[in-house]
């Protein structure tokens, strides 16, 4: 599934980051394979989405979570 | 030890605590420079200890050397010695311990570019509480690096790093292959297997952080996950930003109109003060009329640029800056704008130039621009003056359509015009500009700190100071012109209009130099200007006084006021009731209709809602911009819209 389907409070661990315009920046900022990855919440609007990964807040929009694949455990 | 010519650089992650360990190590000893052709601003100091000083550098925060953002950049041009930077001779990498993995990203990839390094252990006591324990001497031996654990707030630590420091060697290892790749990638050539590379790379760190992190599990729900939970809430959230931009509105509209006060008073009776007491020549004419009004204009707008930083300084510090734009980029971006664009916007409804300057913050260059093209649009507190006048000119007093006033709706609707065509030309642009680097939102959300004074009171210095220098300079010369423009006159016309109000008899002393002020003015350059532009501003609804009015008010919009009050001999005590009644009043002589009806008065705020009145704000956007291109094309087209605007409603009042 898409990190963006993620519900909040939910964890789930990165299996693939899919190739595109933001893949590079989003491995510099530790979204990679392996990692695990929480909805901690939304924007207001429902986007953005914070996730916690690694022990920090990373703010995304859907369209940037969306390249990112995870597995729940 | 470091050679004396050479420099330190403080190098890590954002948010991992350089400035605040570079205000500690140089105190008050340093000095913020806007680095050309960049937003970047970088600090630089000299850092004394022991009986050594040196020169000390705070490289701006970056996830990674290969980066495409210019800003960025700058460090990579850095560490290569790239165009104009010399590379540092020392390096202090600053490693947030709570945030391990990814701050040794950057560390692995600066490590191999050989420079003498130590590293800096910072927010060991945030890891700790996360359960996060760091074995200090087992991480120097896997990065093979001095490394130490510093609490730059406290102080903690400085005495460790400084004889880490001592102990460097002087030179940089060779290290070509590293240096060349990242030259290549930087010169913008393909680099391929980057992101093979950064897994390589993460690979690694996965095996340093096994040996040296010790972890254990922690029930403990963080101060910034609670107020998180606040802040991003959907209607407190919504609230608390509100109340945010409310109080930041009120500083700079209402707080900075104090000192504000003082600074034009005090020219103005400096003024006065030297032409009454200098002889009268041309150099104190030039003096009092143009240097001293000019000078004034320049610092008027101290007050709101250093209220304006002062807030955004605190707002960013603390943390909550991220946050505001995570909560507003959603409807900014359906503009083609940033969340970061907001606080800009609203404090363009105070003053449009610390709002331009306060886009710096927005890092995707498109956006910024597309910022800082509608922040004029925004209608400022300078218009407002000019809006009560022509308001009370359209409506009478009193005018009521059930229980809502008429005078404060157009007002309502002068300011919403401003925002609607905002919007029009921000999706136009984000349309027909096509961006270079598309539009994201990647963002770190720091946990949250109480701001530092020092760092607040840094940037309002220099914003302050930057201002004055570069944007102060444009302002002077064409309040230098305006003035000469409505003070001299072709020939001798000025004269001989004077000589003749002069020659009439029954006017008291008062009256005469009132009615003197007015044919002085026009017959002044201005004046013919007003006369010549006549025939263009004619189907808007304007003759050649609001001509002159609309000329001068170039130096500052509510100098309309002014100037309409001298033209029609009105004493300024009571300045706008008494310019509104002989307004209300003027009749065409020849075919005996109003000259300043509601038709004229809603043709003129639309023209001011929109037009680039302000030579100001043109100053500003050359200086943030770097070139006269974006200032002119605002120029052009908000004038060209004004003008449109302004023609259809008078020529539509008139039919109707």
């Amino acid at each position: 599934m898409k990190a963006s389907e993620l519900q909040i409070g939910q964890t789930a661990r990165i299996v693939e980051i899919i190739e595109g315009y933001s893949s590079k920046k989003l491995m510099e900022m530790g979204c990679i394979p392996g990692t695990p990855l929480k909805l901690e919440f939304r924007s207001p609007g429902g986007d953005p989405l914070a996730f916690n990964i690694d022990g920090y807040v990373l703010g995304l929009r859907i369209s940037e979570a969306e390249n990112i694949i995870v597995e729940m455990e | 030890m470091l050679p004396k010519e050479s420099y330190i650089a403080l190098l890590g992650n954002p948010n991992c605590g350089k400035s605040t360990l570079f205000n500690r190590l140089t105190g008050m000893r340093q000095s913020t420079s806007n680095l050309p052709g960049t937003t970047v601003e970088q600090k630089s100091g000299i850092w004394k200890f022991g009986s050594e000083s040196r020169a000390i550098k705070d490289l701006p925060g970056i996830y990674s050397l290969y980066t495409h953002s210019e800003d960025e950049a700058v460090v990579v041009d850095h560490l290569l010695g790239n165009g104009k930077y010399a590379e540092p001779g020392y390096i202090i990498f600053l490693l947030d311990a709570s945030n391990l993995r990814r701050n040794l990203l950057l560390f692995d990839q600066v490590s191999e570019l050989g420079f003498p390094m130590v590293v800096a252990l910072t927010m060991a006591d945030t890891a700790i509480r996360r359960g996060i324990e760091i074995q200090e001497e087992k991480l120097a031996a896997q990065l093979n690096c001095k490394v130490c654990v510093i609490n730059p707030r406290k102080g903690f630590g400085i005495d460790k790093l400084e004889n880490n420091l001592l102990e460097l060697p002087s030179k940089r290892m060779d290290s070509s292959e590293a240096r060349n790749k990242l030259l290549a990638f930087r010169k913008g050539e393909k680099i391929p297997g980057i992101s093979a590379e950064t897994l390589g790379r993460y690979k690694k760190i996965e095996a340093i952080v096994k040996e040296t992190v010790v972890k254990k599990e922690t029930e403990r729900i963080s101060l910034t996950k609670r107020m998180d939970k606040i802040f991003t809430h959907p209607f407190l959230g919504f609230f608390i930003f509100a109340s945010i931009m409310l109080t930041i509105f009120q500083g700079v509209f209402t707080l900075a109109d104090y000192p504000m006060t003082w600074i034009e008073n005090g020219f103005g009776q400096l003024a006065n003060f030297l032409r009454n007491s200098l002889p009268d020549h041309f150099l104190t004419r030039l003096l009092t009329g143009g240097v001293i009004p000019g000078l004034s204009g320049v610092l008027v707008f101290l007050p709101q640029i250093a209220i304006l930083f002062f807030f955004i300084s605190l707002l960013e510090d603390s943390g909550y800056m991220v946050r505001a734009s995570f909560i507003t980029d959603k409807l900014m971006r359906k503009i083609g704008l940033n969340g970061r664009s907001v606080i800009p916007l609203i404090g363009g409804f105070a003053c449009a130039i610390p709002s331009i300057m306060a886009t710096r913050s927005i890092k995707n260059r498109s956006e910024r621009y597309a910022t800082m093209f509608v922040i004029p649009l925004m209608s400022c507190s300078a218009r407002l003056p000019v809006y009560v006048l022509l308001v009370s000119l359209a409506v009478p007093a009193g005018t009521r359509i059930g229980p809502i006033g008429v005078q404060s709706l157009v007002m309502t609707l002068a300011y919403f015009s401003g925002i609607i065509v905002a919007v029009i030309l921000a999706r136009l642009i984000k349309i027909f500009k096509k961006s270079t680097a598309p539009s994201e939102f990647i963002m770190e959300m720091p946990p949250y700190q109480i701001p530092r004074m020092q760092t607040a009171w840094s940037n309002v210095r220099y914003k302050s100071m930057s201002f004055v220098k570069e944007a102060g300079k444009v302002i002077m010369v064409i309040s230098l012109v305006l003035w000469f423009l409505a003070s001299y006159g072709p020939g001798n016309e000025m004269e001989k209009a004077e000589a003749k109000v002069r020659s009439e008899k029954n006017l008291s002393s008062a009256e005469m130099e009132t009615k003197v002020m007015a044919v002085r003015l026009e017959s002044s350059y201005a004046g013919k200007m007003g006369k010549w532009i006549e025939p263009a501003i004619s189907p808007l609804g304007y003759d050649w006084k609001t001509g002159i009015a609309l000329i001068s008010s170039f130096a500052a919009r509510e100098v309309f006021v002014g100037t309409m009050s001298t033209l029609f001999q009105s004493s300024d005590a009571q300045q706008v009731e008494g310019i509104r009644a002989k307004m209300a009043k003027a009749r065409d002589p020849e075919s005996g209709k109003l000259l300043y009806g509601a038709p004229y008065a809603y043709s003129l705020i639309l023209f001011y809602a929109f037009a680039l009145q302000c030579m100001s704000t043109l100053a500003v956007m050359r200086r943030e911009t770097g070139s006269w291109k974006l200032p002119v094309l605002q120029f052009i087209i908000f004038g060209a819209i004004a003008y449109v605007a302004a023609f259809g409603i008078f020529q539509l009042s008139l039919i109707l």
